[in-house]
């Protein structure tokens, strides 16, 4: 098992942070949710990003998705710099660059699962291109539930139906806020495989915020955050190793975890 | 539980507040109604108890003669009497005449009911006070000889078959000038003349009866005595047949006659603001079912921690009472701030009505609103109230999904509603049937019915069928984009909040359209009648031209023809000639081309041709004339001819026939009448006004006489009534208006996370916006188009129904009212969505991420 903090590459990142940083309030009461973060995630990887309640994961992947503003600090994705755009160019960008995958799935009740998937086409006025929509929903297995409004389907079929809407548009970087949170183990794996095989057979990039250990092993390569800084790097994670750089991060708090 | 009500209620403050200004409108509507009812009584009360001055007691309703008078003068406590006699005289100015009511002058001040403005009462014979206004109308100042005359009409000495006027004719001296203000109601008020002229007058007019006698006297009681007693001592003392009654009770007795109307109008009015309450009554319900339905997990987490059903729904209860106090009590008082509002601005506009200058407070006024508004909400809130019963505990323990209403829509209500539908347009059909043909009540009677019943089948209905139309509708514009789309799909999510929003517009709109519609049809119809009565906007003839009339001066006619505003014209020479032998009758000349483009009927002069004369029913009915006799004319150079009578309608006192006719009759025969069309009925006034100028120059005497004035006011009252129903009726579109937006506000609370969720895959905020833009023209629309339908169909059936046996009504669909109905409609569905659209594009995408 090979696992070291890689070096921040420029060549093939997908999605860079430099000195990321995010304050909340000011003066004594400030709270440093990121405390000036560099990362790198490469292109055609999938990445985890882990850490514990308050470690500031979420608020990283707001402000590489473009949800949120940073203080301070740069977000790039590709060779477009994210930070300071407009609403306006951030929509834009979210429409045709960036796809969500969220924990509660959040599919449009009204619609049925081929709407929903289809719909950031529509939003960004683009045609529906058939071939790739058939692959996708033949490889997540939806291709007989298409018809079907989310209240007919189970939770892990809406969360597959909710990836097929994140990749419909072939975007440059997918994110997936705790995808499996609400998901039972069978169908959390089922939708983690997916994934992964989304990421090695379409060549997509996937960056997943999770603080399930065996849902960070599955990832390509795991990013451990801590108090708002990058703690650690583990590549080809396995559950065990993901924990144990978990508690290497409990027991050296401030420092960089390096798991051994 | 109240303490949790309460908190509930700080936490829906937001949507409260929109179902409150519903309920604040349609009370303050009730108030205001009551309070303007009242205010209206009073202005008549006072204008009644003014004309009685400072008198104590009033004496009518029998005939008081000097006998009488001297009784009441000996009741102990009497100090002044005031035995007013009354009349009318004529006032001759320019060509018409005035007619004005004239009484005496009281002897003790205290008793005189007219106030001098300038000059003073008349102190003697040949002297005459008048109120401003007639002074001013005939253009005198004092000192000015005002002729006044009286006519009567007595047996002709030399044929008693025969009437003849009797005219006596007087000069006044114009001593004084009254005060106007507060008769405007009566009638106007009189003029004071001194008791001899008067009586010399009422002498002249009716020789065998007494002057003497009063039917009204005013007694003044002396200080320290009490009213109620003397009134006792003179009821005793007096006939039984004479009423006496202190002033407060003989002016509620005047106001009682009078204000019938005045009721009868609070009444019509009330109508309208329970249309108003029954949309607010939506409003409310629908608010409450969505805060029941957003409350589930809330309710649930009480149920599972002991609260029983009953207490769900008094806390529900409490909620709408708490509101509807709150609102109701807000509503009166601004119902009675614009009542205040107008009567100061009426006050100081200065009418000839005087106003009150405050609103009388009662407790009814008060207390009806208050009451009546918090009654509604209540209602309104039951059925959301049972809703919160029916929440299982089990609710509380589901994971969160997003608040739902849909609830199954029953078969009994499709089944009722149905029933209802085809019922009701049934019941409209037969009225439509029965009214002209067999008895108009019971066809308006089993009209209004069927009209009712299909409406409330319509409005039950409303849940099946609005979110099919809406859906449709949606589909249609879904072409235009992705936001459409998802406004189209988002209407349909809830069809029962929808369908309850678009029946609450939808009740304003079929109401403000059946009106319209109606009011469209008749006017039709009513214009046909009228063209029927008054076929010659304006006429002009010379004057007395029964016996030989005058040629019209050339200048007239030119003039007459120049005149802006006229449409056609068409001139009339006359002659009289003996028909058959016995009557003197005028006969006019016409051409018939232009004959026809002046008069509004044609028909009526129809088949006049050389060998024919048209006879006008009034003069067909005396002469004995009827369509097809032979009616011979002798003139009187003794030509004679023989003609077949064809009877009209056309109402005139002439005969008509074609020029080169009367041309045999009378070679010599003049223009001696005009009859002139106008352009715009409108114009009359100005164009009557102009014509009078004209032949105020001519030296014979010409005289103007325009039916369109009559026509035009016919129009002008059907107009305003129209204006103030549709007005009254907009407070109900109003409050409508408000229920969209408040189910549009609800909307976007429901869906918070969605519409991040739109935002985080790439909707702009501009997209959101114009969702639910969309979304509020929706609904609206579709509310107002079914509605103008509905409308159009009942107005329709209302006007056949009700005049359909006096002509035929075609349906005159009021296409500019309806436009502005559905530009109004849409305008406010998209401003119903400004508010809810900017809260929605607030929302941050990150809150599609988060975890409830």
């Amino acid at each position: 098992m090979d696992t070291t903090t890689s070096p921040p590459s420029t060549t093939t990142a997908a999605v860079r942070a430099r000195g990321l940083t995010k304050t909340y309030g000011s003066g004594e009461a400030a709270v440093h949710a990121l405390a000036g973060v560099d990362v790198d995630f490469a292109a055609g990887e999938f990445t985890a990003i882990m850490g514990p309640s308050g470690s500031g994961k979420s608020t990283l992947m707001h402000l590489l998705a473009g949800l949120d503003s940073a203080t301070s600090g740069q977000a790039v994705l590709g060779s477009t710099e994210i930070t300071g755009m407009d609403d306006r160019a951030l929509t834009r960008l979210r429409r045709e660059r960036i796809g969500f995958v969220f924990q509660s799935f959040n599919l449009l009740p009204m619609f049925t699962a081929e709407q929903n998937i289809t719909l950031p086409l529509e939003l960004a006025g683009a045609k529906v291109d058939r071939e790739w929509f058939d692959t996708l929903t033949t490889t997540l297995g939806l291709a007989d539930r298409l018809t079907h409004r989310p209240s007919e389907l189970s939770g892990g079929q809406q969360q597959r139906v909710a990836v097929a809407r994140a990749l419909i548009a072939r975007p440059d970087v997918v994110f997936a806020d705790e995808p499996t949170g609400n998901l039972d183990s069978r169908s959390g794996a089922q939708v983690l495989s997916f994934l992964r095989r989304s990421v090695r057979e379409l060549g997509r990039t996937i960056i997943m915020v999770t603080h399930d250990p065996s849902a960070a092993a599955y990832a390509d390569r795991v990013v451990l955050i801590a108090d708002g800084r990058i703690a650690g790097d583990i590549t080809d994670p396995t559950p065990e190793s993901v924990l144990a750089g978990l508690d290497a991060l409990r027991s050296l708090d401030d420092l960089p975890a390096v798991v051994r | 539980m109240l303490r949790l009500t309460l908190a509930q209620m700080r936490r829906s403050l937001g949507r409260l507040t929109a179902a409150g200004i519903a309920i604040v409108i349609s009370t303050a509507f009730v108030a205001a109604t009551l309070l303007a009812g009242d205010a209206m009584t009073r202005t008549t009360y006072d204008a009644v108890s003014r004309s009685y001055a400072q008198a104590d007691l009033v004496l009518s309703q029998a005939p008081m003669t000097g006998k009488d008078l001297a009784v009441v003068g000996s009741v102990p406590g009497v100090e002044a009497v005031h035995a007013p006699l009354t009349g009318w005289v004529e006032v001759p100015n320019g060509g018409g005449i005035t007619y004005l009511e004239v009484t005496t002058p009281a002897q003790d001040p205290r008793l005189e009911g007219s106030t001098v403005l300038d000059g003073r009462l008349p102190d003697g014979p040949g002297q005459i006070a008048m109120p401003a206004d007639v002074v001013e109308r005939l253009g005198l100042s004092l000192a000015d000889q005002v002729p006044a005359t009286q006519t009567t009409y007595r047996e002709d000495p030399e044929d008693p078959e025969n009437v003849v006027p009797d005219t006596l004719e007087d000069e006044l001296e114009l001593v004084g000038v009254l005060d106007d203000t507060g008769t405007a109601l009566m009638g106007g008020g009189p003029a004071v003349v001194d008791r001899t002229d008067l009586a010399r007058w009422l002498r002249f007019l009716e020789p065998e009866a007494t002057t003497d006698v009063h039917h009204l006297v005013l007694v003044a009681v002396q200080d320290g005595v009490p009213v109620t007693e003397v009134r006792e001592s003179l009821r005793t003392a007096l006939d039984g047949d004479i009423a006496v009654r202190t002033v407060d009770e003989q002016a509620a007795e005047t106001v009682a006659g009078l204000t019938n109307s005045a009721q009868v109008f609070t009444a019509i009015v009330l109508g309208f603001a329970a249309i108003a309450l029954l949309v607010a009554a939506l409003v409310i319900a629908n608010t409450f079912q969505v805060l029941v339905a957003q409350r589930t997990r809330t309710l649930a987490l009480l149920r599972c921690v002991g609260a029983d059903r009953a207490q769900l729904r008094r806390s529900v209860v409490t909620e709408a009472l708490l509101l509807g106090v709150a609102a109701s009590v807000v509503g009166t008082a601004l119902g009675t701030l614009v009542v205040q509002g107008v009567l100061g601005i009426l006050t100081r506009m200065d009418t000839d009505v005087p106003v009150p200058d405050g609103v009388n407070l009662t407790a009814v006024s008060v207390l009806v609103p208050v009451a009546v508004g918090v009654t509604m909400t209540v209602l309104a809130a039951l059925a959301p109230a049972r809703a919160a019963t029916r929440v299982a505990p089990l609710a509380a323990l589901r994971p969160a999904e997003a608040p739902r209403v849909t609830h199954r829509s029953g078969r009994v209500r499709a089944v009722l509603s149905g029933l209802l539908m085809v019922g009701g347009f049934a019941g409209l059909a037969l009225g439509v049937v029965i009214g002209p043909r067999v008895d108009l009540m019971l066809g308006l009677a089993v009209g209004v019915l069927g009209g009712a019943a299909s409406f409330v089948g319509v409005l039950l209905g409303s849940v099946f069928w609005v979110p099919r139309l809406v859906g449709r509708f949606g589909r249609l514009l879904s072409r235009g984009g992705v936001a459409a789309t998802l406004a189209a799909a988002n209407t349909v999510r809830n069809p029962r909040r929808t369908a309850a929003t678009s029946a609450a517009l939808l009740i304003g709109v079929t109401l403000v359209a059946m009106m319209s519609t109606g009011a469209a049809s008749t006017r039709a119809s009513l214009d046909e009648a009228l063209n029927d009565e008054f076929p010659v906007d304006v006429e002009v003839i010379t004057a007395n031209r029964s016996a030989g009339a005058p040629a019209m001066p050339a200048d007239v006619l030119s003039g007459i023809r120049g005149t802006a505003g006229i449409a056609a014209v068409a001139e009339l020479t006359s002659t009289v000639v003996m028909v058959n032998g016995t009557e003197e009758i005028g006969v006019d000349a016409v051409d018939p081309a232009a004959a026809a483009e002046v008069l509004r009927s044609p028909e009526q002069l129809a088949g006049l041709d050389a060998s024919s004369v048209v006879v006008p029913a009034a003069v067909a009915r005396w002469s004995g004339i009827t369509t097809g006799s032979e009616v011979t004319m002798l003139s009187d150079d003794g030509t004679s001819l023989t003609l077949t009578a064809v009877v009209t309608d056309l109402a005139a006192y002439s005969a008509v026939v074609l020029p080169e006719v009367l041309e045999q009759l009378d070679p010599s025969a003049a223009v001696t009448s005009v009859w002139v069309r106008l352009a715009h009925l409108d114009d009359v006034e100005r164009v009557v006004a102009e014509i009078q100028q004209l032949a105020s120059g001519a030296d014979v005497a010409v005289a103007v006489q325009g039916a369109a004035v009559e026509r035009a006011f016919y129009q002008r009252v059907i107009n305003t009534l129209l204006a103030v129903v549709v007005g009254l009726l907009g407070v109900a579109v109003v409050i409508a208006l408000i229920g969209v937006a408040n189910t549009l506000s609800l909307s976007v609370l429901e869906r918070r996370r969605e519409s991040a969720t739109l935002r985080a895959i790439g909707l702009s905020r501009r997209q959101l916006r114009g969702t639910l833009a969309i979304e509020g023209m929706l609904i609206a629309g579709v509310g107002a188009v079914v509605g103008s339908v509905l409308g159009v169909a009942y107005g329709w059936a209302g006007a056949q129904t009700v005049l359909g046996e006096v002509s035929s009504v075609g349906l005159t669909v009021p296409w500019r009212d309806l436009a502005l109905v559905l530009v109004v409609a849409l305008l406010a569905g998209l401003l119903a969505s400004v508010v809810p659209g900017r809260s929605a594009a607030r929302t941050s995408p990150v809150a599609a991420l988060a975890v409830e």
